[in-house]
């Protein structure tokens, strides 16, 4: 019997890396030649689930809202935690939804799930929207605790709690680390920098038998694969998709050039005259230092 | 909609034990700036609301009025002191939803009151979770990221939130953001729904976080009076057992504040990343420069050996809006475009060298030198020159 019942929620993303992507000529990414995949931040919370699976022993649903093409996401997932499900929230009536109408659907896909949740991960913010708003606001939907830029963490399953670190960036003033502790369930999203260590011999083993499980369970995803449309989600129709959603994208622009703030000397990288001009250039900003 | 239901702008303050951080005084300046502009236009009386949660805060009041809120809502209890966000984000819903507060902040709407119109947060380590938790459960929208906003009446027409009808939204938040590549600008709107074939449901306060350094704070105005409202939330019990168990400040594992020069490098690595990567960290070591990047380096974009990577296509290395800001007296950029997320990022550094295979690169408009060449040609080049020209180079 697990001791843990994990849930991960993830997300299909174009492909950044070089060989999938492709920009148009004005700088702007190319949706449709641009590959999809599963999102690195998403893989991430993937790999803290699994280190749970290791250590405690775990039970992990994966759940993401998309079309078809996100069982590839999922496939990698299953491959990176060992997953027991992997769960589609898929219809129509999701498209177009911001994040309060997408954590809408991913808060009924984790009740969906078997059993009560103890720790639902999420990535830290998504590549290409960037807003990382719907972790929290899954979680808060769920009523759990929410841990957000957790670097690290364990759970004490005597007292039912989680301890973990929490990396907190603000301008102007250093990193913050902070410890904090809370009473299962708790909602995770986890920080990129996250990396899990196993410190025994035992736990080393367990996780490459996991690892080969995970492996051959991957090679035949579909078999553990569900499917939910809104009404086997039981979503309600007027919180999700655009009818569900508060905000509209209303325009997109080009970002207007700024004012040149400086008037470029522009000189030629072939010749050699001005690779020395450069270089003078170079020595003279150092001497201004030491004048300064 | 009666406009008397949503009025004023409330503006979330951050500090760390009693202490401002800069992106406060930003978001009121703004706040301010376009309250002015609003009251005017409207011939109305809304107002700037700081709202401060902590424990022995009071003292801030003054500097948030002085730097242009009409009202101060401060919610001081030791329970608020450490920063836990279950816990913050009820309080401030509570202070958002209290009639007996915005009596105080403007008894003439005492009784109409429901909701703040609008919310500022900051888009950091702490308001962008909040932002994301107190708009969940407020139940309306939130636009991240910002770093341009107009307040319009806006003629919409939209298949689902008018049924394709035209319809007039007034005092609309336009919320600008910056797409992740840093070329495409956003507008979000947060808009109720009109449409008769659904639900009729209003959304309010249209919200969102700021990015620190978007918005000037203003001059502070020593005359200007406000409003000082204390608060008294009511925390639950159980969320007491979520406790703080330390909480320290670390610098960051890359240091651009020591070093005199800074080296950057993006997407003009492309070609052959490894290669070029070494070739940067070749020339950073003759002039003892940090290495920065841009913002599409730290995605594993390119693929390198994990030595590299691990090394540099951090986070922390990113310059820009959502990395640092630096200021070094010598700024040299190897194969960056310019996006204006990376340009706020070095724009304050004292001399600016940029080497782009494009001329018309968008940095050159921040540079004091282009120099118009590949960077795996140019660098070989530079670093030879280098070493004539200076030999030893002593700068620490």
């Amino acid at each position: 019997m697990a001791e843990l019942n994990l849930a991960v929620v993830v997300k299909l993303e174009p492909d950044l890396s070089e060989g999938s992507i492709s920009y148009n000529s004005d700088g702007t990414l190319n949706r449709n030649k641009t590959k999809n995949t599963l999102g690195p931040h998403s893989k991430i919370a993937a790999q803290a689930a699994f280190y749970a699976k290791v250590k405690y022993g775990a039970k992990i649903s994966i759940g993401t809202m998309s079309g078809h093409a996100a069982n590839n996401a999922l496939q990698i997932a299953m491959e990176t935690c060992d997953a027991d499900v992997l769960q589609l929230y898929s219809d129509q009536k999701f498209a177009g939804a911001d994040t309060i109408g997408t954590a809408e659907v991913l808060k009924n896909g984790i009740e969906k799930m078997k059993g009560k949740m103890d720790i639902v991960f999420s990535g830290h913010r998504a590549t290409d929207g960037e807003t990382g708003q719907v972790g929290p606001q899954i979680a808060w939907k769920l009523g759990f605790t929410f841990l957000g830029n957790v670097i690290s963490y364990d759970v004490n399953l005597e007292k039912r709690t989680v301890t973990a670190k929490r990396l907190v960036n603000l301008r102007g003033i250093p990193e913050i680390i902070q410890e904090v502790e809370a009473p299962l369930p708790v909602f995770i999203a986890i920080d990129p920098s996250y990396k899990y260590y196993f410190d025994t011999v035992s736990l080393r083993l367990t996780a490459e038998k996991y690892k080969r499980e995970a492996h051959e369970r991957a090679q035949h995803y579909n078999d553990y694969l569900q499917t939910f449309n809104r009404e086997e989600l039981g979503a309600d129709e007027t919180l999700v998709g655009l009818i569900g959603s508060p905000t509209i994208v209303y325009n997109v622009q080009r970002v207007p050039k700024g004012k040149a703030t400086r008037s470029a000397k522009v000189l030629d990288g072939s010749n050699p005259e001005h690779i020395r001009q450069t270089v003078t250039a170079i020595k003279e900003a150092f001497a201004a230092m030491v004048i300064k | 909609m009666t406009e008397e239901k949503y009025r004023h702008v409330y503006v979330v303050i951050e500090h760390i034990d009693g202490k401002l951080l800069p992106v406060s005084l930003e978001m009121l300046g703004e706040a301010r700036r376009l309250f002015d502009k609003f009251n005017k236009r409207y011939s109305s009386t809304e107002k700037v609301v700081a709202v401060v949660l902590g424990h022995n805060v009071g003292n801030l009041s003054k500097t948030l009025i002085e730097h242009g809120a009409d009202a101060v809502v401060i919610a001081d209890r030791p329970e608020l002191h450490a920063l836990i966000n279950k816990i913050h984000t009820k309080v401030i819903c509570q202070i958002c939803l209290d009639k007996e507060t915005a009596a105080k902040i403007e008894p003439r709407y005492a009784l109409e009151f429901e909701r703040p119109r609008y919310m500022f947060f900051a888009a950091d380590g702490i308001g962008r979770h909040l932002s994301s938790t107190v708009l969940a459960e407020l139940d309306s929208g939130l636009a991240s990221d910002v770093n341009k906003l107009v307040i319009s009446d806006l003629e919409i027409s939209h298949p689902v939130k008018t049924g394709g009808k035209k319809v007039t939204y007034g005092k609309t938040l336009e919320m600008y953001r910056v797409d992740f590549s840093g070329f495409l600008w956003t507008t979000i709107l947060c808009l109720d729904n009109l449409n008769e074939n659904y639900p009729i449901r209003e959304y309010s306060p249209q919200s969102c976080n700021i990015i620190p350094g978007a918005f000037e704070p203003l001059e502070p105005d020593l005359q200007r009076n406000g409003t000082v409202i204390e608060f008294q939330p009511t925390i639950d019990e159980d969320d007491l057992k979520i406790k703080i168990l330390s909480q320290k400040f670390v610098e960051s594992e890359v240091d651009f504040d020591n070093y005199k020069a800074v080296v950057g490098f993006g997407r003009g690595i492309q070609e052959s990343p490894e290669k070029n990567i070494k070739l940067v960290e070749e020339f950073a070591k003759q002039i003892d420069a940090q290495i920065g990047i841009s913002l599409p380096i730290s995605k594993n974009v390119f693929s390198a050996s994990p030595a590299i990577t691990s090394t540099y296509m951090i986070p922390a290395r990113v310059i820009g809006t959502s990395g640092k800001k630096i200021s070094p007296m010598l700024y040299i950029a190897f194969g960056i475009s310019g996006a204006m997320q990376h340009i706020s990022g070095m724009e304050d550094s004292q001399f600016v060298i940029s080497v782009n295979s494009d001329e018309n690169a968008p940095i050159k408009d921040s540079s004091d030198i282009l120099l118009k060449g590949r960077m795996e040609d140019v660098i070989p080049l530079l670093i030879d020159e280098l070493k004539k020209q200076i030999p030893t180079i002593e700068v620490k």
